[in-house]
């Protein structure tokens, strides 16, 4: 019996193409370009200058502020540049530009760790000082998020194995093949937050990754594989919580409110990997896909990759209409392929024509697919309209701040109207009044 | 705005019935035939000039606070006059519009001219814009009625128009209230569209 | 690869086949069965008062639409057409040509452009031009008429004057006068069902609409039958154009509600009025006129069953 929740779609998963495929190493590029941003929060300061020596895992930036997370070099070899360069978040931030000398030389302060002999404080400063962060797309700091404020209680920690997105099979290969370590990150982000019961989410269309879970926790209870109705957005953290352990999220709270830390599966195996081989974040699985991909599939990908260092390796195939980082319901679009892979790129979709094709929007019909689509449960044709039109009151009435962009409403549209695009609009503006209202 | 303009605006740029939207009342109820449409346009015509002459010659005498009573006193007079005559003259067309010729006394057109207009200007302009808003008043009924009544009778002014077309069956909605809102309302927007199409 | 090649724009980049002009293909398309019942019911000339009223549906969108200065493929977007299918479906066999012309010409332009066209329109377009040709030519209206334009009474006008009505099998699968669409219950019932399968229309509506008019014809007593709960509402279910009201009228999207709850009540309220015009008012029939009441009903409807969010733990939103 697999749990869910109300609402959701069911777009066309178009995983076949690399679900079953094994995950690939890709040669390390020529030049790396590492952003100082690829987290959620404040931008790194770099600790490296132009000229300098580097070695594989080397820390070269960092940040004081409380929400940041440091970043490593992902090769070993010369600083050739700081510099803003394009970054996947559509803006360009301050990043240093490697050249790879291919010798993969280790810094010495690589060194493996193991889960037994770090007590839980340990433990959270470690996953800071790998520069682990979410790798499900979120990006933000996980030591942050495994270090509640004074007074709250948590009691669950929940991993992220829906991957309700489609083309992208990351997380799957990742539970797959690397079920040990996904399972011993668990227990790291248990240990570090005192919990004792944990559960790995994953949806029903992923046998494999069930039974390999399943076979790589043996009988212990503290662990149970919760399987999940195959629906988009099921991996969206709301509806994760609800679908696994029942509970609602309230309106403006964090998931540690309400006593549960969620992570995402690779971000676990990630924490693990660091562990054991004393290697901080560095490289990461993403999947590659889509019609323009000559040879689609997921691989290992050094951390400043640039895209079209990667398209290059997968081989391109005719034009591709869309370039994004990400899934292709709420992935970015690129506009160009000069961006390097980051911590939270889950993917690189090349798309044709054929595959995300383009319409005229019309008006709205009050058809109400949308609404009944919503997994929030709120109103997005009535936020596009009053967004559009600017009355940031009303959008905010009907739910323009609890839309997490999933993208099931337009969707849905008959009338092709771009909601979310809209329900965006009215979000910046209810923020801008807001922050008008402050100053 | 000179004297022909005071005329002029009551028949076309501020048209009692299309643009300021007043006298509803009457627009939809008799306007059903167009004998009845001319019958009630000329009349509110006549009450219009006389009671603007009147409440002009009076503007300075009629104290503030109660000048609305006063000027209801000279309307009703003058509709109590204008009745009586059609009684006497009109048999048939006073038993057709009815009640709505003593209605004309809270006709908002005649108040409201009385009121934004011959109140606070001379006897000669109050004269020359009653006569123009109920010129601009007799043709938008006429306008209405005539469609309505060829539509929802076949006829105008009694005469059979549509007498070559000897299926015609006429669209009884027409002669009801539903129809009246449903003319007015497009001659409404055809008239705005057509005048925004000029500007 | 070009940069300048690549298409920005904000996600999602999927989407489904979902346009109006498909659910209004798939409407049309559960409509044919019982409009072929019509034709095969009283014969090959009901084709003209169909195709006069579908295509003067169309044309007058499009002749709006140009003078409106709007792009012309709305008026390809299947809507026009569905709604003069729906009009043809809701008059007499014995209706000329131009009544059902006039009444596509009125639904279009009265009943759906003036308000600025698709998803503007308060009220029904197909029934707001029904109720007014029912005004401007009562007599044509209800002639009703058996197969060969003999005349004839609907079962409802029957049960009203105390005759017999036709037996239920007769009424399910169509053997008795009435408007075009609404003969064969069963024919209806199965383009339903397909829409309810496709989710262009929600099973509320109808759910609720005929729930409600079974429970009130079987609860109320009338003059005929004093007792309560005594009532036929079998007979009611089937007769009239309640079935043909409650799937293809009543769903309608842009009249309808949009929350869920508040579609059950739409239902409920054109089941309640539907039921009392039958009972005790003037007319024989009310699915008409209660539909279009529910639909000026349907924004205060939407504003009292705004649901909870996902996020809310208190109170409605």
């Amino acid at each position: 019996m697999t749990k869910s929740f109300v609402g959701g779609i069911h777009p066309p998963y178009r995983k076949h193409r690399t679900c079953t495929l094994p995950i690939e190493r890709m040669e390390a590029p020529r030049i790396v370009v590492i952003p100082l941003l690829q987290h959620i929060g404040a931008v790194c300061t770099p600790m490296v200058t132009v000229g300098e020596s580097v070695a594989l895992g080397q820390k070269i930036g960092d940040s004081n502020a409380q929400i940041a997370c440091p970043v490593h070099a992902s090769v070993s070899g010369r600083v050739v540049a700081v510099e803003n360069r394009p970054h996947p978040n559509g803006r360009e931030v301050l990043s240093v530009v490697i050249e790879n000398d291919f010798h993969d030389e280790v810094h010495p302060s690589v060194q493996p760790k193991s889960i037994d002999h770090l007590s839980p404080v340990e433990l959270v400063s470690w996953i800071r000082e790998a520069g682990i962060v979410g790798m499900g797309g979120g990006g933000f700091p996980t030591h942050v998020k495994l270090t509640p404020p004074e007074g709250v209680a948590l009691d669950a920690v929940l991993l992220n194995g829906a991957e309700c997105e489609p083309y992208l099979t990351t997380d799957h290969r990742v539970m797959v093949e690397w079920a040990e370590d996904v399972m011993l990150g668990l227990r790291c982000i248990m240990k570090a937050t005192g919990v004792r019961q944990g559960y790995i989410g994953v949806e029903a269309n992923k046998q494999d990754a069930i039974v390999a879970l399943t076979r790589v926790i043996s009988g212990a209870t503290d662990i149970k594989v919760v399987p999940l109705a195959v629906k988009y957005p099921q991996g969206a953290e709301q509806q994760l919580i609800y679908a696994c352990l029942g509970r609602r999220l309230p309106k403006g709270k964090r998931p540690l409110h309400i006593g549960v830390v969620v992570n995402n599966v690779h971000t676990a195996q990630a924490i693990a990997h660091s562990l054991r081989t004393g290697l901080p974040c560095v490289e990461r699985v993403i999947t590659v896909d889509g019609e323009c991909v000559e040879r689609p599939g997921n691989v290992v990908v050094r951390i400043g990759t640039s895209f079209s260092d990667v398209l290059a390796a997968r081989g391109l195939v005719g034009e591709p209409h869309k370039l994004l980082s990400g899934g292709p319901m709420m992935g970015i679009a690129m506009y160009t392929p000069s961006v390097p892979v980051c911590k939270c790129t889950s993917g690189i979709l090349a798309l044709a024509l054929t595959e995300s094709p383009f319409a005229e929007a019309m008006t709205c019909v009050r058809c109400a697919r949308c609404i009944d689509v919503c997994p929030m449960l709120i109103y997005p044709t009535l936020i596009a309209q009053y967004g559009e039109r600017g009355r940031t009151e009303e959008a905010q009435k009907y739910g323009a701040l609890e839309c997490h962009e999933c993208g099931a409403c337009t969707y849905v549209c008959p009338s092709r109207i771009p909601l979310v695009q809209w329900i965006r609009r009215a979000k910046s503006d209810i923020y801008a009044e807001r922050s008008r209202a402050q100053a | 705005m000179n004297d022909i303009k005071v005329l002029w605006r009551g028949i076309f740029d501020e048209n009692p019935t299309f643009r300021l939207l007043l006298g509803m009342c009457p627009t939809l109820a008799v306007s059903i035939a167009a004998n009845q449409g001319l019958g009630m346009g000329l009349a509110t015509t006549a009450v219009l000039v006389a009671s603007n002459i009147l409440i002009s010659l009076l503007r300075s005498v009629i104290p503030d606070k109660i000048r609305i009573p006063c000027f209801i006193v000279v309307i009703a007079t003058f509709v109590t006059m204008v009745d009586l005559i059609m009684a006497a003259f009109v048999p048939a067309l006073h038993q057709v519009l009815g009640i709505f010729i003593p209605l004309i006394v809270v006709n908002c057109i005649i108040l409201q001219r009385a009121e934004a207009f011959a109140s606070k200007n001379t006897v000669w302009r109050s004269a020359l814009d009653g006569v123009g808003m109920g010129i601009g008043f007799t043709i938008a009924l006429l306008m209405v009625s005539a469609i309505r009544e060829i539509l929802g009778s076949g006829t105008l002014f009694g005469l059979h128009v549509l007498g070559f077309w000897q299926s015609f069956e006429p669209m009884r909605i027409m002669v009801s209230p539903p129809g009246a809102f449903i003319v007015l309302g497009l001659l409404i927007g055809l008239i705005n569209s057509l005048s925004m199409r000029r500007v | 690869m070009e940069i300048n090649k690549l298409t920005v724009s904000s996600s999602p980049h999927l989407h489904s086949n979902n346009t109006v002009l498909r659910a209004m293909l798939w409407v049309l398309a559960a409509l044919t069965p019982a409009t072929l019942f019509a034709v095969y019911y009283y014969g090959a000339y009901v084709v003209v008062i169909l195709l006069s009223s579908t295509a003067a549906a169309v044309a007058t969108e499009a002749l709006i639409l140009k003078l409106r200065r709007k792009p012309l493929r709305a008026a390809l977007d299947g809507s026009a057409a569905v709604t003069g299918l729906l009009l043809a479906l809701n008059v007499p066999a014995s209706a000329p040509w131009w009544l059902v012309a006039i009444g596509a010409g009125v639904a279009i332009s009265i009943g759906k452009q003036v308000f600025g066209g698709i998803g503007h329109n308060p009220f029904n377009p197909a029934l707001a031009a029904r109720a007014i040709l029912v005004v401007s030519w009562p007599e044509r209206m209800t002639r009703w008429v058996g197969p060969g334009l003999v005349s004839a009474a609907t079962p409802l006008a029957q049960y009203r004057a105390g005759v017999a009505v036709p037996a239920h099998a007769d009424l399910f699968l169509g053997l008795r006068p009435g408007s075009l669409g609404e003969m064969s219950v069963f024919l209806l019932l199965l383009g339903g069902a397909l829409l309810i399968y496709l989710k262009i229309i929600d099973w509320k509506i109808p759910a609720s609409f005929i729930g409600t008019v079974a429970l009130l014809t079987w609860a109320l007593p009338t003059e005929g039958q004093t007792a309560f709960f005594a009532g036929n509402p079998l007979f009611h279910v089937l007769s009239g154009g309640l079935v043909l009201g409650a799937f293809f009228m009543a769903t309608d999207w842009t009249t309808s509600p949009l929350t869920k709850r508040g579609r059950v009540v739409f239902g409920f309220g054109a089941g309640l009025i539907t039921a009392i015009i039958r009972l005790y008012g003037g007319l024989p029939e009310g699915v008409t006129f209660a539909i279009l009441i529910m639909n000026a009903c349907t924004p205060l409807i939407d504003r009292y069953t705004l649901g909870k969010s996902f996020g809310s733990t208190r109170g409605a939103m």
